[in-house]
């Protein structure tokens, strides 16, 4: 195999002087509550997302910690059948619509795709701001729902239940997510309009940083899915409201038409949650492994093919609904197809570690988390995919374990990875080495044992949603139960010291991981417009090799690389 | 019970001992990949590692066309393998054998309904205290056949709800307001867990049973009546068919659907003929044809308005929802199945619909000139 390795000569350019702190950046240029509840500022905007979905995360959290403890015993520890019902609905209705659907589109989206091709703001500020309202009341609607005695549908809301025969909130629960849609095509709008327009001079699509594209193609699944899951949700309302028969065969209706419809959305949702979260990712291990990314165009093109192939999957989730015997061929077929870019994304990243030169902190240790993780997630998906296997294993925890390991070992420690990437660019400060990396070591563990226990319970046929079991399953729940103590300590260590960073933390420097992109080239924090002229960009994104940013300027020393003037080890915050 | 699980989960059908080599052969492959990805990431991140004030000299590797060109191929056809595999199976799932005896299983919030041929009802699973005293009698587990394939046949009676057996690697989901068909063929005597896959509410987690697979000669016993399989309340008042066609009196159905005209009178009959109706291809007013099947008998009874047949008017009432359980179609549409020609006489004062019939109020028209005529 022939590698194609690009001699030439290194430039000496040397890195921008530090810039002078400026007096006045995002956050310090106003106060008070309207100047964040009326700001137009898509980094203030970005904030507002990270702190409301920090609630959420918390709320959905919770519901799993209690989830789990009952589990601890074969005829429940601590909940009743209802309440346990309506606590696994409560886990997944906040953790799929208020978290991991907004995460890093709304967060990191918001903040970085603008400053990424250098432009001063997002599209369409305003929309913006209206779409963290909008995802504000979808989510009030939600709240309201469980806190006014739950829902106890599942997420999926699958009918002739959810329309006819569940007593519980559906109305509310199933009008917020119809609420947060609109909250989500707003931002995906937003960023493609974004993309497309803003573009500083010499921000060319080859140029464009691999989360622009990953945004790119969320931004698509966004605008094409979330009205269709819309609509899908009104028929549900209209049929639990006015009995018109849409789903329920007792009226009329046809049940696995609601099915067709909501795996047309959902299927390709869980692109929208997992594809930036890849985006993020490619940014942070050239960063540190100081390589140009392997294969720039197979991780671009495989983001778009995940897109558009992605849509054309989603009666996999009905193998044994009752559909036809050819749709359950094509279906499994299509979909070992959409496994294939995911497989080219995880052996570029791979390559680009070769003969790099890799340093561990903290977003580093997240994103080898993430590739150990997301492989394992990715894989088991091939069971499921398989049309023999997964007349077995569907709807057991075969099916749980799966989309825990994609979604929160994948995307959530994407997110993580991230956050701590892009933490002291959002506040100017670094957080604490030790307790990072801690973190990011507790949370792999306590995945590990929280969700392999899973896999085995599923292969010997437990199903999901089950607060009684029987006994022979047991130990698994309760090693299950354990690793998610230790989980549950993980993502608590992170709101602790990053929060304590924000007072205590040591300033970071407008580029304290050396990285190339254009949101480095403001100051930390940045200021309302994000450069004080529009820059020009003349190279590609990840020129670590060399050793310029993407305005053909050096780069700063990277930490742990002699003495490096912007970077020191942060004191230990207890 | 047992407290224990066996490292291999337990196997007990023919499904069964086709999914696990599949599934170890994936198995083997996705472990080998993940084994590989870690290991080549943890050499990367040992072998290239900076260590502290090291200067950097990185390669401007951008990738490579050959690389991308074979791991972009190499895992479609992995994944391709796993693909042709699984369908066989799938399709030996789907297909069940033309002669094996059948068995009607109704879900219904939070039990599951079973019937024979020969009439004997099977509650399994479910929650007692929702019951009703006659389900309670019933409670018990379903019989099986050792080495011997079973045809069932599913239907939920509210919201869908899915008939899961991990010792026979199989599951299908049970839908309200159509049929779904699904076979087993039992290879290991004992009992097996039943679970309901699909959430149904509440007692969701309370909707399992067991499976019992006996010996042919028992479950040949407890087929005509005579075993004591199922325990005492599972006596033998009627197969199917034959609850069917009381069904079939009480609801005057006999008063239509005659095969000739009522004796004594010069009446003809308001509705086509049902004998011999099973499996015959009917065509469609309006266009078309359809094969009268049990989803087609069992909508012409529900929505009797969906397809008429050609050369007929509709005279039907549409009300039988209120008036038929679930369970009382499946026997129904047991009965119109095996009606042959000359299994039906026509009504009459010998016959005379039995106490609590509803009324029908058939229009008196005059005679010859009937609600429908005949082709």
């Amino acid at each position: 195999m022939s590698i194609v390795i690009a001699d030439e000569p290194r430039t000496a350019a040397l890195p921008p002087p530090e810039p002078v702190t400026p007096a006045r950046n995002y956050l310090n240029t106003s106060y008070g509550v309207w100047s964040w509840l009326l700001t137009v500022d898509h980094k203030r905007i970005g904030l507002l997302y990270l702190v409301s979905m920090s609630i959420f995360f918390v709320v959905g959290g919770a519901a799993a910690g209690l989830v789990r403890i009952n589990l601890l015993q074969p005829d429940g520890a601590i909940l009743t059948e209802d309440q346990y019902n309506r606590m696994f609905t409560a886990h997944g209705v906040v953790m799929l619509f208020l978290f991991l659907i907004p995460s890093i589109p709304a967060l990191f989206g918001n903040f970085f795709v603008p400053m990424m091709i250098g432009a001063k703001d997002l599209a369409f500020p305003k929309l913006n701001l209206a779409s963290w309202y909008v995802y504000m009341i979808g989510a009030g609607f939600m709240v309201y729902a469980v806190l006014a005695g739950g829902i106890d549908t599942g997420w999926t809301l699958y009918p002739p239940y959810s329309s006819r025969y569940s007593h519980t909130n559906v109305f509310p629960g199933a009008f917020g997510a119809f609420i947060t849609g609109f909250s989500s095509i707003m931002t995906g709008l937003n960023i493609m309009v974004t993309i497309h327009k803003m573009r500083c001079p010499g921000m060319t699509w080859g140029r464009l940083p691999l989360f622009i594209w990953a945004m790119y193609a969320t931004s698509f699944i966004q605008l094409l899915g979330t009205p269709v899951v819309a609509i899908t949700l009104v028929l549900l309302l209209v049929e639990r409201v006015a009995g018109v028969g849409i789903f329920d065969p007792a009226i009329g209706g046809d049940p696995v038409l609601y099915q067709h419809l909501f795996w047309f959305y959902s299927h390709p949702a869980v692109y929208i949650m997992i594809v930036p979260g890849m985006g993020v990712i490619s940014e942070i291990i050239t960063c540190f492994s100081r390589k140009n990314v392997f294969g720039y165009k197979a991780i671009a093109w495989s983001s778009v093919g995940i897109a558009v192939v992605g849509f054309l999957v989603w009666a996999h989730h009905m193998y044994v609904a009752g559909i036809s015997y050819y749709s359950a061929l094509l279906f499994s077929f299509l979909t070992m197809l959409v496994a294939v870019p995911s497989a080219i994304k995880v052996f570029n990243w791979l390559s680009t570690l070769y003969r790099g030169s890799i340093t561990f902190h903290a977003p580093m240790l997240f994103v080898l988390a993430f590739l150990v993780l997301f492989t394992v997630g990715g894989v088991t998906g091939l069971f499921l995919a398989t049309l023999g296997t997964d007349i077995h294993l569907h709807d057991t925890y075969f099916v749980v374990a799966h989309f825990h390991f994609v979604m929160v070992g994948g995307m959530v420690l994407a997110y993580l990875a991230g956050l701590h990437y892009w933490w002291p660019k959002m506040t100017g400060r670094m957080y604490s080495d030790f307790w990072s990396k801690a973190s990011a070591t507790i949370i792999f563990v306590g995945f590990f044992l929280t969700f392999v226990p899973q896999f085995v319970l599923g292969y010997h046929g437990m199903p999901r949603r089950y607060p009684n079991y029987p006994a022979e399953f047991q130990i698994y729940n309760v090693l299950s139960t354990a690793g998610a103590s230790i989980l549950g300590l993980g993502y608590l260590l992170p709101g602790f010291y990053l929060t304590l960073s924000l007072f205590f933390g040591e300033k970071a420097s407008a580029n304290p991981w050396s990285a190339t992109g254009l949101e480095w080239a403001s100051p930390s924090p940045p200021t309302t417009f994000n450069f004080d002229s529009t820059p020009v960009v003349v190279c590609g994104p990840y020129e670590y090799s060399i050793g310029v940013d993407q305005l053909g300027r050096g780069l700063p020393e990277p930490p742990d690389s002699g003495n490096n003037p912007s970077y020191k080890e942060t004191e230990v915050v207890h | 019970m047992n407290n224990t699980m066996p490292a291999l989960a337990e196997r007990a059908s023919v499904v069964a001992d086709r999914f696990e080599p599949l599934f170890w052969y994936i198995m083997a492959w996705t472990s080998a990949g993940t084994i590989l990805v870690t290991l080549v990431l943890a050499y990367f991140c040992i072998r290239y590692r900076r260590a502290k004030g090291e200067t950097i000299a990185t390669p401007r590797i951008l990738g490579s066309h050959r690389l991308e060109l074979f791991w972009t191929i190499t895992p479609l056809f992995v994944f391709l393998s796993f693909y042709a595999w699984g369908v066989w199976i799938y399709d030996g799932v789907v297909t069940p054998p033309a002669d094996a005896p059948e068995i009607q299983i109704i879900g219904k919030q939070w039990m599951w309904k079973a019937q024979y041929e020969g009439g004997q009802r099977v509650i399994i699973g479910g929650n007692p205290g929702n019951m009703t005293e006659e389900d309670r009698a019933h409670i018990g587990a379903l019989v099986l056949p050792l080495g011997k394939p079973v045809k069932v046949t599913f239907i939920s009676e509210d919201v869908i709800h899915d008939f899961g057996v991990p010792a026979f690697r199989q599951k299908v989901d049970v839908v309200p307001g159509r049929y779904v068909t699904t076979w087993y063929h039992p290879t290991k005597l004992g009992e097996f867990h039943v679970f309901c896959d699909q959430y149904c509410g509440t007692w969701h987690s309370l909707m399992v049973g067991k499976i019992k697979v006996v010996p042919p000669d028992e479950f040949e016993q407890f087929i005509q009546g005579k075993g004591g399989a199922q325990g005492s309340g599972n006596s033998v008042d009627g197969s199917l068919a034959q609850k069917g066609w009381q069904h079939f009196q009480r609801l005057q159905c006999q008063s239509c659907h005659t095969p000739n005209a009522a004796a004594g009178t010069n009446l003809h009959p308001r509705a086509p003929s049902l004998e011999g109706l099973y499996g015959r291809t009917v065509p469609i007013k309006g266009g078309g044809s359809v094969v009268a099947d049990e989803a087609y008998i069992r909508e012409s009874i529900v929505n009797p308005g969906a397809k008429i047949v050609e050369g007929w008017e509709r005279v039907m009432p549409g009300n039988y929802e209120s008036q038929v359980t679930e369970e009382e179609l499946t026997q129904l549409v047991a009965y119109i199945r095996f009606l042959k020609a000359g299994g039906m006489f026509a009504p009459n004062d010998r016959a005379p619909a039995p106490f609590g019939a509803p009324r029908l109020t058939l229009p008196t028209t005059p005679s010859g000139s009937p609600g429908g005529s005949k082709p």
